[in-house]
């Protein structure tokens, strides 16, 4: 599968007076375009693995390679009958120092998730550990995300997706440096073969860029090509 | 003429009288074939157990074999923990004894008891099987394993064979799977050719220059299968147990759920073949067979076959003469979408069962069904007491195809004739259960 992932911050961190960058020493985000191409390709029906390019786009800047993360996935096969979705993903990767401080990351992520006649839910208590970067001595974060939608038809779907990061697990950070975001969001299912997502985020907290829009465009690929209703095809 | 208490008592003594004498025939006459429906643990490999409900004991039930025009009685005990009743699939019977409670048959209570009696026809291969709601409990209905073959002599057999053999393909421990972009659908655990799994069964034993006739029954709820026997041809010599026009050879063959088929092979080509699912993860699951020619031994082979697109036209005439229906039909198969995490709802005409039109026939007309089917999903139709011909596949005309349940493939249209010829409560209904269970059906009513 072969995912587009745009993201652009309508209200985020500005540079400091008389640089290029933030207080921080981060490239801004505000009015920055973030585009990360995400290439998924199954090992089983149970496995998968990801690869993300992540770059960025802001005027002044130009267009930037921010790092790459690369991305396993195992999830529970059906034929365990399990009453929900479990599958873990384990996200390693870079990124520049001018787009985090932290360059080294790895995240673990468990989505648990179940679809019920109209509804979908969806919760990912991730963990978090940054390897090189200021970071470090916090130890293992806790970052956890969770969607729920609704299919008013067919094709489309309306939900809320949340993310959060709550800093480490051993010592919580305070509210106003903790991430937190909504994102009411539209998910189209025109086709099997596209995944379209919209979405507008809104920052909770001090620490979180206060405006986002998203999108994500997906396209699957079989490349087996048995035509439809034949010996050979899936169906 | 109005009926006087005499009237109405003499009936009803005939009523009770006729019951009586029914119920003394049930203890003192055995029946022809007796059948328990029990739960029973099926091994299909070693130690992978399925545990369902199935007809004395084994899957599939005992094969029924009958000549034509004998009467026959069944008597079948309910030993289950459910009502269930037993459907005489593909026979022209009455509609009280056909097996399906929308027409009118009695359900058989938990622990209860009925006798089947009716003359069997018409010749061919037939079946047995429950047809109760399953809805989402997939461990009820289809996905049982009651079913098994029925198979009406013909008073002269052609014989052009050496050998017959029954296969019925099942899928098996199925649940609700899918969604996402989709609606949910059934998916399985494992499939079976017979009770084993591929590799745990014991091998057909065929020999060299021998005509092998095989009668292959779908008996999936809801799964179509393609269906190889590996370095051999299929002759196809007859659908859904009737005579097909052109016996046309093929590499592999596809069934939908209820469909039977009778294919012949010559065993030209020794060695040791797998028969089975042209899919290779459903080979995997179990479905497949093996196939041993005398004095030969080793590891089973499979070769994938070419590429094979299913045309129903290949077996049957084209239209010559075109023949009129006294009426027309016209039937339109739509879903109605419940949630990515449920099955769809199904409409025809823009109604779901049980509040579907009944549809009026009388006796002795010919009736076309226009169906146009404007789902995504393929559906075997299958219509109950009848034999239809298959008159038209999107626009394209064909005859002498006989059958009880066709394909209407996605987003295509299909026309089947039938003669009004067997007056009680018809059923017709898609045979997918999941289909089914969800609206898919309505009813023909003799007026």
């Amino acid at each position: 599968m072969l995912e587009l992932h745009s993201n652009f911050t309508a209200e985020g961190s500005y540079p400091a007076s008389g640089s290029r960058f933030t207080a921080e020493g981060l490239y801004p985000t505000n009015h920055a375009e973030h585009e990360t191409v995400e290439i998924t390709q199954g090992v089983n029906n149970y496995s998968e693995v990801g690869f993300y390019i992540f770059t960025s786009a802001r005027s002044g800047d130009g267009w930037q390679w921010v790092g790459d993360h690369i991305r396993p996935r195992v999830r529970v096969p059906d034929s365990w009958h399990w009453p929900v979705g479990v599958s873990l993903s384990m996200e390693f990767g870079y990124q520049r120092a001018s787009f985090s401080k932290d360059t080294w990351t790895m995240e673990l992520r468990p989505i648990i998730d179940k679809l019920i006649d109209r509804w979908y839910f969806a919760v990912n208590p991730a963990l978090e550990r940054s390897f090189h970067g200021p970071s470090v001595p916090q130890g293992v974060g806790f970052s956890p995300s969770a969607k729920f939608s609704y299919d008013f038809n067919k094709y489309i779907s309306g939900g809320l997706e949340y993310y959060a990061s709550y800093g480490s697990i051993t010592g919580v950070s305070s509210l106003h440096n903790q991430a937190q975001q909504f994102f009411p969001t539209i998910d189209l299912n025109v086709s099997s073969n596209w995944e379209i997502n919209f979405g507008i985020g809104i920052g909770a907290t001090a620490n979180t860029d206060h405006l986002i829009v998203k999108g994500i465009l997906g396209r699957r690929f079989d490349w087996t090509h048995h035509r439809a209703g034949s010996s050979k095809s899936p169906q | 003429m109005p009926l006087d208490r005499r009237g109405f008592l003499i009936g009803a003594s005939f009523a009770l009288l006729g019951t009586a004498a029914k119920t003394k025939l049930w203890a003192q006459t055995p029946a022809d074939v007796q059948l328990e429906i029990a739960p029973f643990k099926l091994e299909i490999a070693p130690k992978k157990i399925i545990q369902t409900v199935a007809y004395n004991g084994r899957v599939p039930g005992p094969l029924i074999r009958w000549p034509e025009g004998k009467p026959i009685t069944i008597d079948v005990v309910n030993n289950s923990d459910a009502p269930e009743i037993v459907h005489w699939h593909g026979l022209w019977i009455p509609s009280g004894e056909d097996g399906a409670m929308e027409e009118g048959s009695p359900m058989i209570a938990a622990g209860g008891q009925r006798r089947y009696g009716f003359t069997p026809r018409p010749t061919g291969f037939r079946w047995y099987h429950t047809h109760v709601f399953a809805g989402h409990d997939l461990r009820r209905g289809g996905y049982t394993g009651q079913f098994g073959c029925f198979y009406i002599e013909p008073k002269q057999t052609p014989g052009a064979h050496d050998q017959e053999i029954f296969l019925t393909l099942h899928d098996w421990n199925a649940y609700m799977g899918g969604g996402g972009d989709a609606s949910m659908d059934a998916f399985y655990d494992y499939a079976t050719i017979n009770d084993r799994m591929l590799g745990y069964g014991d091998p057909i034993k065929v020999r060299e220059g021998q005509r092998v006739l095989f009668r292959v029954l779908n008996a999936s709820a809801t799964a179509t299968h393609w269906l190889a026997l590996a370095g051999h041809e299929f002759a196809v010599a007859a659908m859904d147990g009737n005579e097909v026009p052109k016996k046309a050879k093929v590499p592999a063959v596809r069934l939908a759920p209820a469909e039977r088929i009778d294919l012949l092979v010559e065993m030209n080509r020794p060695g040791v073949w797998v028969l089975g699912e042209t899919r290779e993860e459903i080979r995997k699951a179990g479905m497949g067979i093996v196939v041993e020619y005398a004095n030969l031994s080793g590891e089973p082979k499979w070769i994938d076959p070419p590429e094979t697109l299913w045309d129903y036209a290949l077996f049957a005439n084209p239209a010559s003469v075109p023949v009129e229906p006294d009426q027309r039909v016209p039937l339109v198969f739509e879903s109605k979408f419940r949630g990515h995490g449920d099955f769809d709802y199904w409409m025809i005409n823009g109604k779901s069962y049980p509040k579907t039109d009944t549809i009026p026939l009388q006796e002795g007309k010919r009736y076309r069904l226009a169906m146009r089917n404007k789902s995504g999903d393929d559906h075997p139709i299958h219509l109950h007491r009848h034999t239809f011909e298959v008159t038209c596949l999107d626009g394209k005309p064909l005859s002498g195809l006989h059958k009880d349940v066709v394909v209407v493939k996605a987003n295509s249209n299909a026309e089947i004739d039938f003669i009004a010829a067997n007056p009680g409560a018809t059923l017709f209904h898609c045979h997918q259960q999941s289909h089914m269970d969800f609206g898919f059906m309505t009813l023909f009513r003799y007026v």
